[in-house]
């Protein structure tokens, strides 16, 4: 993966940097040491690394304002990090940028049941939120599998989902309003407590934008009350196709269960092998399938679901009769990822989503790829949604591994998108795909994304090299061809 | 002058350049239904979306529909009825706001309701018309077509422009195929009615209730002229509550709702869908004289908004309101501006708004000439405006597309 080559220049200037950066934040918020730095060299795609120019920790909007204000005078690139869980690199460190991370902006700072929201800043967790409004029965929907650790800050710019997003949304449905600084250093504030603006929508915008458009210092997210009852099944299935129908079944029924996740055999096995939450073995495919709402309607509902699968050809059912077992149904799904991370000493996690009647055929296409590559493939998905998360495992000591696990995942996504689909379902583009981009947009739609990124910052500071393949400069971008060769109003900015 | 009606995004693209080399612009029409809402584009060309219209792709089990931004609602809905399913955000038909000033009126097009950002009262549960529009095709103001997002549910790759086109009233690109996210109709629905002492109380009983597990779909409260309007006696406040979903848990929750909350009443299916029709689409304030705003505001703000304009009213003129959203979408009808000399409601509306957490004051329908002596959309901020204008001469930059429909200079 090629990152921009680092501005020499700034790189000797890294004392002055740094004694600048200590007039402004107390000496303990930068992290200059070698050391101490190295903490920070990489996110959850850890086979990048990278030192960092040098850590910030600020506390305060006005220290990131100042701080901004500054490198964006200085020319200084500027990483934002929440906590470090980016599964596409988003957070990766540059040789020539300040890594301003948001971990001490860790204070909820209002909870507002009557209005249904919580405002807080964005170096708290996901799970935190929900633990702090639970006791009034409210939770936060959005519930990646890393909320223990990742920060609200990082899932807006990355709007993540989780198992539940179905039903209950990705971050940009359950997200009412943030506070941001521009690389200028001007604070805005996007939305609030009140449901629509009716500009443009650029809190949709800051959503998802990993960072490239400013840095968020303020979330305010929308929660709900938890639902009175939540159920689930497990389903084994023989054909991989007769799960896949399934899903296509209950959503045609109306039913819009809160989570259906499917697993194939290679991860019912080594997550039956870890927790032993009673998977069958043997299938090919196994469905965990929940509902919640009301009592009454869960009831009515499962039996319901019940009937499809078995219609559609389910060998194994079992429905959930406690809360206990529901949680067991879940233990062997949410710990797939380090089951696997057991079987193999290194794996890849892929995300791209394709229509869902194309399931069938990617799980062909992800086995002839397994025998060409030569390694093996467990797959999760969020099956609901189309979401795959193939985990390609490999060995990072052998020679050249790495390198064939990655042109596989390659070969993954573009077979996402020839399908129908689509790169990305939730971790982002970040460095990992971002080579792959021109495989889902042309030239046209890149650029046009990329004049957007001009309006928020013309120099490319923000996060460079994350996300587009090709940098162009925003007044190249900016150019206009108009036919007849006339140019009416030259003295119009245009980029 | 004659308008224009492209059959192909080609044809767009043409009409885009030819008004770039020309120094004119646009004045871009889905079905004209809303043509009332911000500015008329001065000296413009028009341009009727009409013919980019017909469904392309429905995957009802996928949840997915794909059309051409010039579909008629009409359309659309009958598609969606016959799979038993719909549009999530509820979109309101406003014919009969505009009616009384637009003869053409009728229920639109979706790329109308797109670019409005436009959601019915589903929105306080089921997020807006930005929530469920997963990808496009467009023409740039810059004569270039380019497509965002894609036709799955779940994707973020890229930035979102799905939700920068929503509600961007047709100033950055003119859309022409796009992606909805689909959902089951509800099996079954009820309303439940309570009275209320006030609007703060209203506005505390629809928090409690939102509180409980028994999942309201939506949340009104109409004043006793609105609600003897829509055929209810009340002596005070009317609180609506809307429950959607499986009958047996819809019947299971209203039940225990009526249990918790004396004083309340069941309406069937016939009279909750007409009158959260009359809700939805802004019937109970059609008839109006005034101006009509539009104002999204913290739900627990909406007494002291209320009350902040009651005391500036003149005694003799009782304030026309009703409320959405659990309280936080205020319908207005306050007196317009004709003259320089006369009171300018809407900047004290404002105020008032800024004053009580903030939010979003719309003009929706200017009875008169408001809207020259007042910004029809909320003014913004300088550092907010700036971003807007980089934004707009991102996607148009010579300004060919509805210059001046939201603000001047956009
Ligand atoms: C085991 C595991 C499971 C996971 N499961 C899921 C899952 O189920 N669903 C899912 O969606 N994701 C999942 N992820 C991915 C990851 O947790 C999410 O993307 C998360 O939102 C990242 O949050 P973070 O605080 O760690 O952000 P970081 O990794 O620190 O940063 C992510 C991106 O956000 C930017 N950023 C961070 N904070 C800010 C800020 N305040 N302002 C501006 N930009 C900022 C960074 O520049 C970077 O581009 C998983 C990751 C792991 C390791």
């Amino acid at each position: 993966m090629q990152m921009p080559e680092p501005d020499a220049d700034i790189i000797a200037r890294r004392d002055s940097i740094v004694a600048t950066l200590k007039t402004m934040l107390p000496a303990t918020s930068v992290v200059d040491s070698a050391e101490g730095r190295r903490a920070y060299d990489a996110d959850g795609l850890s086979a990048y690394r990278q030192l960092p120019l040098v850590v910030v920790l600020p506390e305060t909007v006005e220290q990131v304002a100042a701080i901004m204000k500054y490198c964006h005078h200085e020319g200084i690139k500027i990483v934002p990090r929440g906590s470090g869980t980016s599964l596409s690199g988003g957070a990766l460190p540059l040789a020539d940028a300040v890594l301003m991370a948001m971990g001490k902006f860790n204070r909820i700072l209002d909870i507002d049941y009557d209005n249904r929201c919580v405002v807080t800043q964005p170096g708290v967790t996901n799970l935190a939120i929900t633990q702090a409004v639970e006791s009034k029965g409210f939770y936060y929907a959005p519930d990646p599998s890393s909320q223990i650790a990742c920060s609200v800050g990082g899932n807006v710019a990355e709007n993540s989902g989780g198992v539940h997003c179905l039903k209950y949304g990705l971050t940009t449905n359950n997200l009412m309003g943030v506070e941001m600084v521009t690389i200028e250093g001007e604070i805005l504030r996007l939305g609030g407590k009140h449901l629509d603006a009716g500009d443009y929508d650029l809190l949709g915008v800051m959503t998802g934008s990993e960072g490239l458009l400013g840095v968020v210092t303020e979330v305010t997210l929308r929660i709900l009350q938890s639902p009175a009852t939540r159920r689930a099944v497990l389903v084994g299935f023989d054909e991989t196709a007769a799960a896949a129908s399934a899903v296509g079944d209950i959503i045609a029924a109306g039913i819009i269960p809160a989570g259906m996740e499917m697993m194939d055999s290679l991860a019912i096995n080594a997550a039956e092998d870890f927790v032993n939450a009673g998977y069958p073995r043997q299938a090919s495919a196994l469905l965990i399938i929940e509902l919640d709402g009301p009592e009454i309607e869960v009831n009515a509902l499962i039996d319901r679901v019940a009937d499809l699968v078995n219609t559609a050809g389910a060998s194994s059912l079992k429905i959930s009769e406690t809360e206990e077992e529901r949680e067991r149904f879940w233990a062997g799904r949410k710990a797939a990822f380090p089951a696997v991370g057991r079987i193999s000493p290194d794996y890849l996690c892929m995300d791209g989503t394709i229509p869902r009647r194309a399931l069938p055929d990617m799980m062909i296409r992800i086995a002839s790829l397994s025998q060409q590559y030569g390694l093996r493939v467990a797959n999760v998905f969020h099956a609901g949604d189309g979401n795959l998360h193939p985990l390609i495992l490999f060995d990072a000591n052998q020679p050249d591994e790495l390198k064939r696990a990655e042109d596989f995942g390659a070969d993954i996504l573009r077979a996402c998108v020839e399908m129908g689909g689509v790169l990305t379902g939730e971790h982002g583009v970040g460095v990992e795909k971002r080579d792959l981009m021109p495989i889902q947009f042309s030239e046209d739609d890149l650029k046009q994304q990329q004049r957007l990124k001009c309006a928020f910052d013309a120099d490319h500071l923000l996060n460079p090299g994350k996300v587009f393949p090709q940098l162009h400069r925003c007044a190249e971008l900016g150019r206009l061809h108009v036919h007849h060769g006339k140019m009416p109003f030259p003295e119009l900015p245009r980029f | 002058m004659t308008p224009q009606h492209p059959q192909h995004l080609d044809d767009v693209l043409s009409l885009i350049k030819d008004a770039m080399a020309d120094g004119a612009a646009l004045a871009i029409v889905g079905h004209g239904s809303k043509s009332d809402w911000g500015y008329p584009v001065a000296e413009a060309r028009p341009v009727v979306l009409d013919r980019l219209s017909g469904v392309i792709d429905y995957q009802p089990e996928e949840l997915i529909l794909t059309v051409r931004a010039g579909t008629a609602m009409t359309e659309i809905n009958k598609a969606l009825a016959k799979q038993n399913q719909m549009l999530g955000f509820e979109p309101p038909d406003l014919g009969e706001l505009y009616g009384a000033n637009n003869p053409s009126s009728n229920k639109g097009s979706i790329g109308g309701v797109l670019a409005t950002n436009l959601s019915g009262s589903r929105r306080l549960t089921a997020g807006a018309a930005r929530d469920f529009l997963l990808g496009f095709e467009a023409a740039s103001g810059r004569g270039e077509r380019f497509r965002s997002g894609g036709k799955v549910v779940k994707n973020v790759t890229g930035y979102d422009l799905s939700k920068l086109i929503c509600g961007s009233f047709g100033t950055l690109a003119i859309m022409d195929e796009i992606t909805l996210k689909t959902l089951p109709k509800p099996e079954a629905t009820k309303s439940l009615i309570f009275p209320a002492d006030d609007l703060a109380a209203a506005g505390k009983h629809i928090a409690a209730i939102l509180a409980t597990p028994h999942e309201p779909s939506a949340a009104a409260i109409l004043p006793a002229d609105m609600a003897a309007k829509a055929g209810y006696d009340m002596a005070k406040m009317l609180v609506v509550i809307r429950l959607e979903g499986f009958a047996i848990s819809v019947n299971a929750r209203a039940d225990a709702l009526l249990a918790l909350y004396a004083g309340g009443d069941e309406i069937d299916d016939k009279a909750s869908q007409s009158l959260w029709q009359l809700i939805t689409n802004t019937v109970l304030l059609a008839d109006s004289q005034g101006d009509i705003w539009k104002v999204s505001c913290p739900a627990t703000a909406a007494p002291a908004i209320i009350q902040g304009l009651k005391d500036i009213l003149p005694k003799d003129l009782p304030l026309r309101y009703y409320a959405d959203w659990a309280g936080g979408l205020l319908w207005l009808d306050l007196p317009s501006q004709v003259t320089p000399a006369d009171v300018a409601y809407g900047a004290r509306l404002r105020q008032i708004l800024a004053d009580h957490g903030g939010g979003f004051a719309q003009l929706i329908r200017d009875s008169n000439i408001t809207r020259q002596y007042l910004p029809a959309f909320q003014p913004l901020a300088d550092a907010q405006f700036g971003l807007h204008k980089r934004i707009k001469a991102a996607f148009d930059p010579m300004r060919v597309l509805n210059p001046g429909r939201m603000h001047h200079d956009i």
